[in-house]
């Protein structure tokens, strides 16, 4: 269908807007930092870096398929292609502007990748994928806008620390130590991976982002940010939809002219 | 059959062209085009209740199937007696045995079994003798399922004259046929269902339902690919069947309800107006979920589902629609179309959860317009998450059915997408569908209008489309 645009979100306050711009896939998401590949392999901890992908199954071109439709139009991934196992990275975003939301993730997540699979929790989400693909996609997720060093953390176990208040600092509160600020060089330092293992060499993730830009850049909203309440064309689409679910589950044939 | 353009089903000659007048018996003016597992158009202008429950006859002889079907696993018997591990696990009377050649005399088995399960010569009654007399496929003859009030009549019935004829075949003595008993029917009655038992069917024993009429929806994922030999399309449609058609049961498809529930059988199941098929092919290259979203919302539109409502102050455009029901539909053929192409590209079952929340979660942004079910497919998303992916236990998505407490919450329309990513897994898990099923789906894959439930379904539905 020719001129449909997808819109993606509604409302008309900044954080909106942001929320809008993540989660369509046309933007190009800006890079703010670089992490190696061998690093970001380090950091999630599921294989030595130069490692073979371990695999759950044989290549799919060896075991053959059945006979389906929907498996022979639908191309799989070269993770799964190759067969490799399922694996994760896992992030906690802090309350204080971090850049994402955990449902952010969920939503920017399934428009931008294909093969994922997202969980939301209140203070962690997972992405799932098979191994190979898992890589490619965290290495946008951690080299972006939408991941600050300070605010935003990979965690794969012991993931408390979202909602309590920053360190000295600003950095947001991780039980396992799994990051460091180097006073020297003003980066954040992973010395340990996401379950907390330790790393031979800490890995550098770069400069926290300032209060400024992240307030800029956040997709959260805060009563001491851009308030929920303020955007009244979003706070309107929220009620009707609820209104909508719960008269449709009345009676969804009475509902007309909505 | 088919020839030509001529349709014959039933004896009867029918032209799939050729457009029936519509009876004034029809409650809904809604006309579906029917498509075939790969996207082919098979007629044209079916009114919608041709593809009801209560009237295609095809959708009726797969529920009558799914209580008149048993599967016997000689070979479990066989092994459980020499062993003398009786009802379970572990359950090992000792110094208890019995070796008998029940494999290897399968024909005589089925044969004696046939006789004893028969009412009258000519009925319906079937005893397949498969994988070399490891397993059977028995059909019980409905006349015996009729003479009752309960689906159980079919295993009852079986394990029963099972019994009997391996008593009489093999001459066991009045001290070891309690052995046989065992074999047979597991720990039951003391336990509620046949624990260990070698008899079993699709349909679990009542005291198991969450509900009233929750029978055809206590069937594991597992099963259903396992009929339809991973045809991630047919096991769609089986699952809509038998969920759609346990609404019926339920009290939930009637009156004003019914239309929902039909149209959701119709485009998500049963690939009506090849909307499913059109949207996984649009996507399959390279297509996110987010991408099927998109195609679906540019399908309602094109369709003149939804239209677009006046601009909001940041240049959003809410949508509207006048048919809900229909809008329903539509998403969650697009949900069916996510979860196709979500775990089809990774080939695993277990994003699922993660496509029922933020399929729906997206379709909502992009239109203003309410997801799949009203919401509660969203919910039974969160929950299905949680309990998929090892957090609070659980299972992987082959167990799970539109009978578990965690996802029976959507009436009809979640189930259908998890069978078919069960279907398309290529070995991601570590309880796979094949162990989780047994014998059951691989012996039920035998049955031509469980396995290829869309054909069926269309056929039948055009040799009634003029009665409706």
């Amino acid at each position: 269908m020719a001129g449909f645009k997808p819109q993606f979100y509604p409302g008309k306050s900044k954080v909106a807007a942001n929320r809008k711009k993540y989660i369509d896939p046309s933007y190009k998401l800006e890079k703010l930092r670089t992490i190696s590949d061998d690093e970001l392999v380090k950091i999630m901890g599921h294989r030595v870096p130069g490692e073979a992908y371990k695999t759950t199954h044989p290549p799919l071109a060896e075991m053959g398929e059945p006979a389906c439709p929907i498996r022979e139009m639908v191309e799989p991934t070269p993770g799964a292609k190759a067969g490799d196992r399922i694996r994760y990275i896992q992030f906690t975003d802090s309350v204080y502007f971090a850049p994402l939301t955990p449902y952010m993730r969920a939503w920017l997540g399934h428009t931008r990748y294909r093969g994922v699979d997202i969980g939301v929790l209140s203070g962690r989400v997972p992405l799932e994928a098979r191994e190979r693909d898992l890589e490619k996609v965290a290495k946008e997720l951690v080299e972006t806008e939408i991941f600050d060093p300070a605010r935003s953390a990979v965690r794969g176990a012991t993931v408390h620390g979202h909602s309590l208040r920053l360190d000295e600092n600003g950095l947001m509160f991780d039980m396992l130590k799994r990051y460091v600020y180097d006073k020297k060089s003003g980066n954040v330092v992973y010395v340990k991976d996401q379950i907390g293992v330790p790393l031979d060499t800490p890995i550098s993730v770069g400069k926290p982002v300032k209060e400024e830009e992240l307030r800029k850049r956040t997709s959260e909203f805060r009563v001491d940010g851009d308030p929920f309440r303020k955007d009244t064309e979003l706070v309107g689409f929220i009620q009707r939809l609820h209104m909508l679910r719960t008269e449709a589950g009345f009676d969804s044939s009475k509902v007309k002219g909505i | 059959m088919r020839l030509g353009n001529l349709l014959i089903f039933a004896g009867l000659k029918i032209d799939r062209n050729k457009t029936l007048e519509r009876s004034p018996m029809a409650k809904y003016t809604d006309k579906i085009e029917l498509y075939d597992d790969r996207g082919r158009l098979f007629a044209s202008k079916v009114p919608l209740e041709a593809l009801s429950p209560l009237q295609n006859p095809a959708i009726q002889k797969i529920v009558s199937f799914v209580k008149q079907c048993v599967t016997v696993n000689l070979e479990g018997i066989e092994k459980a007696l020499a062993t003398g591990e009786l009802g379970g696990k572990w359950c090992i009377i000792q110094g208890r045995s019995l070796k008998l050649d029940l494999v290897k005399n399968a024909d005589s088995i089925a044969d004696s079994l046939k006789k004893t399960l028969q009412v009258s010569k000519d009925d319906d009654t079937d005893v397949k003798v498969l994988k070399g007399g490891k397993h059977l496929l028995v059909k019980v003859p409905a006349k015996r399922l009729n003479a009752g009030v309960e689906y159980t009549t079919g295993v009852t019935s079986t394990a029963a004259a099972l019994c009997c004829s391996i008593v009489e075949n093999f001459k066991v003595s009045i001290w070891n046929a309690d052995l046989i008993h065992s074999a047979v029917w597991g720990r039951y009655p003391q336990t509620m269902e046949m624990l260990g038992g070698n008899v079993s069917s699709l349909l679990s024993v009542p005291q198991q339902n969450e509900g009233m009429g929750y029978a055809l929806r206590n069937v594991p994922c597992a099963h259903i690919a396992l009929i339809t030999k991973k045809n991630a399309m047919n096991a769609a449609a089986l699952s809509s069947i038998l969920e759609q058609a346990a609404m019926f049961e339920m009290g939930d498809a009637i009156g004003n309800f019914e239309r929902l529930h039909l149209l959701g059988l119709a485009f998500q199941g049963l690939n009506g107006n090849n909307m499913v098929y059109d949207i996984v092919k649009e996507n399959a290259k390279s297509g996110t979920l987010g991408d099927v979203v998109v195609s679906t919302v540019k399908r309602a539109i094109a369709d003149k589902v939804i239209k677009p409502m006046d601009k909001l102050s940041s240049g959003y455009v809410p949508y509207t629609t006048d048919d809900l029901n229909l809008w329903n539909a539509y998403a969650a053929a697009g949900m069916l179309a996510g979860t196709m192409v979500t775990c089809g590209s990774a080939r695993a079952m277990q994003h699922t959860p993660s496509v029922f929340i933020y399929f729906n979660d997206l379709i909502e942004r992009e239109t203003g317009l309410p997801g799949v079910d009203f919401g509660r497919v969203a919910g039974t998303g969160v929950e299905m998450a949680f309990f998929s992916h090892s957090i609070y236990g659980g299972g992987n998505p082959a167990v799970f059915h539109g009978n578990h407490i965690v996802t029976r919450h959507s009436k009809g329309f979640t189930i259908p997408c998890v069978s078919a990513a069960v279907a398309l897994d290529a070995g991601t898990v570590i309880y796979t569908p094949e162990k989780i099923s047994g014998v059951v789906g691989e012996v039920l894959s035998e049955v031509p209008e469980l396995r290829e439930p869309l054909k069926y379904v269309n056929e039948a539905a055009v040799s009634i489309k003029g009665g409706v």
